[in-house]
């Protein structure tokens, strides 16, 4: 079984630099294929995937990327004015106290601010985005941050119900609790990749995510697969034969190459047993790309993977 | 501070966790050195390369007498803070119970930045001798947070809001509503109670006086941080890898570097396969066309090279150096701690 229908927010979790934007922007332009709308929202400091499709960094207003797809970044200080502003039509308060000197450093030093503005934003996108601001996704891909504080805005509704909060920010909460819980609006996916530390921490975030949602993530995509590309050898026929043709530090090299995919390959056969049974839908491959001759541009990336079976099933 | 202190930044994946500890090992086995390893990814590999459980509080590395090594436990430190600062128990058991302290101390990483810079100054109150800490960080630009939220905590602690929250917690909501408070303190009250309820911030002035005292420390230690990071011996390491963001990550970081008065002393590209690998392209494709189980590695060996060429043209002058660390595959097997002080080894003499 394929991922099949989606959720209407799909939180992408993994460790740092195994691929997170390219993975939720390939889904993005799956789903994009089916007809649907659909935002990939990010936090990050630097914005990168407008930037792919020769665009500037987007900020919170999403930026068309792709027919049908969007990307945006989540700024602080945007969606509390998004959230004061637009959605409250709160703007003189705004302006004389949110914006104020002291309670704007409550607001940069407080724990927890950011998360729980950024979880109001993606509630706000997927609820009354369209009718305040005609905003409309049918479709929205979290790009979180690296897998500790991404797994932890998913545990935050839980920190938060025990700050006993309850004016603006209650209600504010309680939307979000209501949108975390339900298994139709909100779901995740991990994304891994064949190396050590990124198989730990997948194999930790998996568990950790189940127990956070109430509900095991999605899928696990392994990101940069070399299964179905090379062989479990060590020493290939091809790589002796190049002596001589080659200075010994390329054969060297090569030599590192074939053994760091034949690594990654022992890697994921282990990842796949270990995480038998611990997702919705199961373990799928996305294969390395450079592997198949793409000389690493993003954008070709990603307009791959759009096309790879597990994805191009999402709906 | 006599210490030198060196600080590894890089995007996620790039491998500076290995270069990290490779580096410690590597300057340890130098004469006449004390060296710390702080790490903030607790990783299985890590301790098994180092051989040894890595907890927040710093400890021998077995094999490498002058190395001791620690991996941030924000949690852990919290509650170590916490009870240096509130020795009357009462107090403690009310904080450990306050829910904004909970969620300092357990659930956000956000919070990491600032205790990973308290932790590097604790390190050196503690142990005086030390020549030298090696500091891997949180990935991408987060890491730029280690050095710019504290100030921004800072500003908050010194500002207006925390002295009056404290007054709050002393005479509570009914001192408040009582008309006790005037003027825009007044304002800010009922503001901040139609905003998140009047228990919540109860609860948050609680936790701001209770913490007053281990907050002085906190601040004093990552203000100490802070200037050792802009001491002249002080070594900022920039490590990017053959990506195709390579040059981009490497580029923002050493411009909020800059934004921060900081340089970087060199960038370091890591796993690095030989240059000229491209010249070689034809003899290759050829290799390929003959037994075309040879593609795969093949094809992503040059685009590999490819990537590498580009992200090295892209970090050229960003720092006064550019060190080139050679990949390293087969950190397995028994030769762990020599496989990972090879590595340090290359790139201390690279940097010397």
């Amino acid at each position: 079984m394929l991922l099949g229908e989606l959720p209407r927010v799909v939180f992408v979790l993994g460790k740092g630099g195994v691929g997170r934007s390219t993975v939720a922007t390939a889904l993005a332009m799956a789903l994009a294929k089916t007809g649907q709308r659909v935002l990939v929202f990010q936090w990050t400091l630097s914005e990168a995937v407008a930037p792919w499709f020769g665009l500037a960094p987007a900020g919170i207003e999403p930026t068309v990327v792709a027919p049908r797809v969007s990307v945006a970044n989540f700024r602080l200080d945007d969606a509390l004015r998004a959230f004061f502003v637009e959605h409250l039509g709160m703007g003189m308060f705004y302006r004389h106290v949110v914006r104020g000197r002291a309670v704007r450093r409550l607001v940069e030093a407080a724990p927890g601010i950011a998360e729980m503005m950024f979880l109001g934003h993606v509630c706000w996108l997927t609820t009354l985005a369209e009718k305040e601001v005609g905003l409309r996704f049918d479709r929205v891909v979290v790009d979180a941050p690296a897998t500790g504080h991404g797994a932890s805005l998913l545990d935050f509704p839980a920190t938060f119900a025990s700050m006993h909060a309850s004016g603006l920010v209650g209600a504010e909460m309680a939307r979000v609790d209501r949108m975390m819980r339900d298994p139709a609006w909100v779901g995740t996916v991990a994304v891994s990749l064949p190396e050590e530390l990124a198989v730990e921490e997948t194999l930790e975030l998996v568990p950790r995510v189940t127990r956070s949602l109430g509900r095991a993530p999605l899928t696990v995509l392994v990101n940069r697969s070399v299964v179905d590309l090379v062989e479990d050898e060590s020493a290939p026929g091809w790589l002796p034969a190049l002596h001589g043709r080659v200075p010994p530090a390329v054969v060297a090299a090569l030599e590192g190459v074939q053994a760091e995919l034949t690594g990654r390959l022992r890697l994921e056969r282990q990842l796949r047993r270990q995480l038998e049974g611990t997702t919705q839908h199961g373990v799928f491959a996305l294969e390395e790309q450079l592997a198949l001759g793409i000389d690493g541009s993003p954008r070709r990336i990603v307009e791959a993977l759009a096309s790879a079976p597990v994805l191009a099933g999402a709906a | 501070m006599t210490a030198r202190l060196h600080v590894l930044l890089g995007a996620g994946g790039v491998g500076k966790t290995t270069l990290a500890a490779g580096y410690a090992l590597a300057l340890a086995q130098t004469p006449d050195r004390r060296v710390g390893l702080l790490g903030i990814d607790p990783s299985r590999r890590l301790k098994d390369a180092l051989g040894m459980a890595l907890t927040d509080a710093d400890a021998p590395v077995p094999g490498a007498r002058a190395l001791r090594a620690a991996v941030l436990q924000p949690a852990e430190s919290v509650r170590r803070w916490a009870a240096e600062a509130c020795p009357d128990p009462g107090t403690r058991e009310r904080l450990f119970a306050n829910p904004f302290f909970a969620a300092l101390a357990d659930r956000l990483a956000t919070a990491t930045d600032i205790f990973a810079a308290a932790r590097v100054a604790e390190w050196v109150e503690h142990d005086p001798a030390l020549t030298d800490l090696v500091v891997d960080t949180a990935p991408g630009l987060n890491a730029i947070e280690f050095l710019t939220r504290p100030e921004r905590v800072a500003a908050f602690l010194e500002g207006r809001l925390v002295g009056w929250l404290r007054w709050l917690a002393r005479h509570g909501a009914t001192g408040a509503s009582e008309g006790r408070l005037r003027g825009g303190a007044r304002r800010i009250f009922e503001a901040l109670v139609r905003i998140g309820g009047s228990r919540m911030l109860l609860d948050l002035a609680d936790f701001f006086s209770l913490v007053e005292g281990m907050f002085t420390t906190l601040l004093a230690r990552v203000q100490s941080t802070q200037r050792w990071l802009h001491d002249d011996s002080t070594q900022l390491l920039v490590v990017t890898g053959a990506r195709h963001d390579g040059a981009q990550t490497a580029t923002a970081l050493v411009q909020a570097l800059s934004d921060a008065g900081l340089v970087p002393r060199a960038v370091i590209l890591n796993r690095a396969l030989p240059a000229g690998l491209a010249e070689y392209a034809a003899t290759l494709e050829a290799t390929i066309a003959s037994d075309p189980g040879s593609g795969p590695v093949i094809r992503y060996a040059l685009s590999y090279a490819a990537i590498q060429a580009r992200a090295l043209a892209g970090v050229r002058g960003l720092a006064g150096r550019t060190a080139i660390v050679p990949d390293a595959p087969g950190l397995d097997g028994d030769a762990r701690l020599e496989s990972l002080a090879r590595i340090g080894e290359t790139l201390r003499l690279a940097l010397e």
